[in-house]
């Protein structure tokens, strides 16, 4: 095989993990524990043993019972976990793990818990823990989330994993580290090489894969031919969880994302899964700025200006799920905070986790005329 | 026609009491007096024990609310660019605050807060208090909110004594020490000591004042007939909760029961012939509370039932087991969770419903304050299989351009007809 040809199978199989999401992961030789939400640093089940493999991704078509107690405003990533939980399609994993500080992750958590405390009607189910990391940076936060690393450690251990010493934390932080450096390349490709698009999809790949197989996928796919761009103009997303293929490619009409600041963007892996002890793995994503709970609140908004400047966007894209509780409070001082540094800001509004053709076409002309009514 | 509904003399006293207290403190914190703006779920218990007065979120929301001035500040929540989606109920004293004209708010507004104090139960309140501190210069104080991962549901059986199992020792440390960390700042703020032997004795009073809710609630729930209207159960139960421990609170409580026991006494029933019973389930409907009444002349249906009552009891007495501090975490740790979160939420509304012997169960579910309507459809499911007729009410305790009562009113009207001619 060629080096062009290794890149391109490469670049294939980052796309094509990016599509099966956790099915993708289906062959692998070890047991695999789900992951719900930013914030749970998956080293810490690396190094158990486990391929870490997130669950909240992806969307279903199917139904069941479990729908009826679903509210209209619990965010669609949950209804869609929820309904594939109960069907059973998770029954391969050995354990699922919950982000108590990523909102969406609490609410699947408790609704899955009681349907199940309640006995209803579902498939095979696996254990379901709730990671209750606090993001502050206090002794007596650190000493609480250390608790909660053992309870993780107690957890993994009920479904036959080795609790992890210091080596394997190493290990493990050190295949997180080679992702790291590999997704900082991949960066520096996007606006040169790489769309906003196809960094998203690159990067959400490694949700399904180890740390090492991804580093080496995305050093290896850096190489691929290079993407069509639109380099006109440099523009950073802010907002809700998005994962939309088709919102990305709407978008990237008008210029390039190069600066991706929401949950299923630039904010994951979390800071702390590169850091070689427990202590700093927990103290680094304690003070994870993308989390919404941070502790102090302003560090949250300054992280996405400081992010947005960095990147040197000129325009700046939000868009919301339709229940969006919490990001609203941002945007009319991030917009200000952005325009004073003359970047251009435009809320797309609320929008489904795939958007509609209809949708796409008044988003794709409100950023034309806001464009237009700069110049 | 039936005897018009004679209010209790305790609910006048109440109000008074409040009016005065809050004519006092506008008159104390305009002259420059600290004051700390706070949550309902942070611990009252320690600013109040510092002689530090507090304003709290909702109640001022309920103030505004009632005012009339909601849908004149929602406009302009959207119109400075705050999408129509994010919560009300917590957030519109923010929005007073952002839009600046003092003039039109109760009392003239507030002054800037020495400190804000918030728990992180819901995803936004980080968000809206810290715009808050943004806009005022307060530090804001906030408290973290790691859930409980197994929840008990028969949580109100084990919360006064059992509150080191139910709530989790991890929990209750964390919550210990950003108590701590909360004393500190307020002893540097108000420049007085923390006395701890004293917050004891504070909190034994505390717990004396929700016994006495807790024997009115039992009278209520017993009686044949209910007594009085739940829009005088809340005043009763709130205004002392705000001040809760004070001699005037637990004076107070003590007379709203005695109260209670002579109707119960002299058989006196809201309505004179009570055919069917209710319950509200969710915060007040602060903008309308005279809803309450709505059904009493046309069907005999009367609210027997809000949650603030029997939640005195449920919700706040914790044995303080010789640490006062720790008892006031198990206290604050769920507080608000314990209402909203399945199992805690479902299970608690079926025992009380079958302790109220209620028929009909009226649910508010505010879509844009998530936190609160979270679980409602666990907790209306577990209704309906106990036989509790629920109605949904997609509305908002602070909004009232989401309330139309006619249309609320003509879905009650023929559940009420069903049920009257089932009991024939």
């Amino acid at each position: 095989m060629t080096s062009l040809e290794a890149a391109v199978s490469a670049a294939a199989a980052l796309e094509r993990a990016s599509k099966q999401q956790e099915s993708y992961s289906n062959t692998a030789s070890l047991p695999r524990i789900g992951v719900f939400g930013n914030g749970m640093p998956e080293t810490l089940i690396a190094a158990a043993g486990a391929l870490p493999v997130h669950v909240s991704v992806g969307t279903t078509e199917a139904t069941h019972p479990i729908t009826a107690v679903i509210e209209p405003f619990v965010d669609e990533q949950v209804r869609h976990f929820l309904i594939r939980l109960m069907n059973g399609d998770f029954a391969g994993l050995a354990g699922i793990v919950f982000a108590r500080d990523d909102a969406p992750a609490l609410i699947a958590y408790q609704y899955a818990s009681e349907w199940i405390r309640q006995d209803r009607e579902r498939e095979a189910t696996p254990p379901l823990f709730l990671w209750n990391l606090v993001h502050t940076g206090t002794r007596p936060a650190a000493e609480f989330n250390r608790t909660q690393a053992e309870k993780l450690f107690a957890f993994l251990g009920c479904a036959g994993l080795a609790r992890p010493d210091d080596s394997k934390l190493a290990v493990a932080a050190g295949a997180e580290a080679e992702r790291q450096e590999a997704l900082g390349q991949l960066q520096i490709a996007v606006g040169v090489a790489r769309s906003g698009r196809t960094a998203a999809a690159w990067r959400n790949a490694g949700r399904f894969m180890g740390a090492a197989e991804h580093a080496s996928l995305l050093r290896s796919a850096l190489a691929a031919p290079a993407d069509v761009l639109n380099t006109t103009t440099r523009i950073g997303i802010v907002g809700s969880p998005l994962a939309s293929p088709s919102t990305y490619a709407m978008i990237e009409q008008f210029g390039t994302v190069v600066c991706d600041q929401q949950n299923f963007g630039q904010m994951w892996p979390v800071p702390g899964n590169a850091k070689a002890s427990l202590k700093d793995i927990l103290a680094a994503t304690a003070a994870d700025p993308s989390c919404f709970r941070i502790t102090p609140t302003s560090a949250y908004r300054a992280a996405l200006v400081k992010n947005l400047l960095a990147a040197r966007c000129s325009l700046v894209i939000c868009q919301l799920a339709q229940t969006d509780d919490t990001f609203g409070w941002e945007i009319p001082a991030l917009f200000t905070e952005l325009a004073a540094h003359n970047v251009a800001c435009i809320n797309l509004g609320f929008r489904d986790a795939e958007p509609d053709a209809a949708w796409l076409e008044h988003a794709s002309l409100t950023i034309s005329r806001a464009l237009e009514a700069r110049k | 026609m039936s005897t018009p509904y004679v209010p209790l003399e305790s609910t006048k006293i109440a109000a008074d009491y409040q009016r005065d207290w809050a004519k006092g403190l506008r008159a104390q914190i305009t002259s420059g007096a600290k004051y700390a703006f706070v949550n309902a779920d942070t611990p009252h218990e320690l600013f109040h024990h510092m002689g530090l007065p507090i304003v709290t979120n909702q109640w001022w929301s309920a103030i505004i609310a009632a005012k009339q001035l909601s849908e004149f500040y929602f406009d302009f929540m959207q119109a400075a660019g705050f999408h129509e989606r994010l919560a009300r109920y917590s957030s519109l004293p923010l929005i007073a605050e952002l839009e600046g004209d003092a003039t039109r708010q109760p009392w003239g507004g507030l002054p800037t807060p020495s400190i804000l104090c918030a728990r992180q139960s819901a995803d936004d309140h980080q968000k809206v208090f810290s715009l808050w501190s943004e806009k005022t210069g307060a530090p804001l104080a906030l408290i973290s909110s790691p859930a409980v991962p197994d929840p008990q549901p028969d949580w109100w059986r084990l919360a006064r004594d059992d509150w080191e199992a139910l709530y989790r020792s991890d929990r209750l440390d964390l919550m210990v020490a950003e108590f701590e960390a909360l004393i500190e700042q307020l002893e540097e703020l108000t420049g007085t000591h923390f006395d701890r032997d004293t917050f004891a004795l504070y909190m034994d009073r505390i717990n004396e004042q929700e016994r006495i809710y807790e024997k009115a609630a039992a009278l209520i729930a017993d009686a044949p007939q209910c007594p009085i209207r739940i829009s005088e159960q809340i005043p009763n139960v709130m205004i002392p909760q705000w001040h809760r421990g004070s001699a005037w609170a637990i004076e107070h409580a003590q007379r709203f029961h005695d109260e209670v026991a002579a109707r119960v006494a002299g058989r006196t029933g809201l309505v004179k012939n009570e055919r069917i019973r209710m319950m509200w389930i969710g915060a007040g409907l602060w903008f309308d509370t005279g809803f309450y009444s709505a059904f009493e002349e046309s069907h005999g249906a009367v609210f027997a039932w809000s949650m603030y009552l029997p939640f005195a009891a449920d919700g706040y007495i914790r044995e303080n087991k010789g640490d006062p501090l720790r008892a006031l975490a198990a206290r604050v740790s769920a507080m608000n969770e314990q209402l909203h979160q399945p199992p805690w939420i479902n299970s608690w509304m079926v025992e009380q419903a079958k302790r109220f012997r209620i028929d009909v169960a009226l649910m508010l579910i505010p879509e844009h304050d998530r936190f609160s309507g979270h679980g409602s459809l666990f907790a209306k499911q577990a209704l309906e299989a106990a036989g509790i007729r629920v109605i949904e009410v997609w509305s908002d305790m602070v909004d009232q351009r989401q309330w139309n009562r006619e249309e609320i009113t003509a879905r009650i009207v023929p559940e009420l007809d069903d049920l009257l001619a089932e009991k024939v």
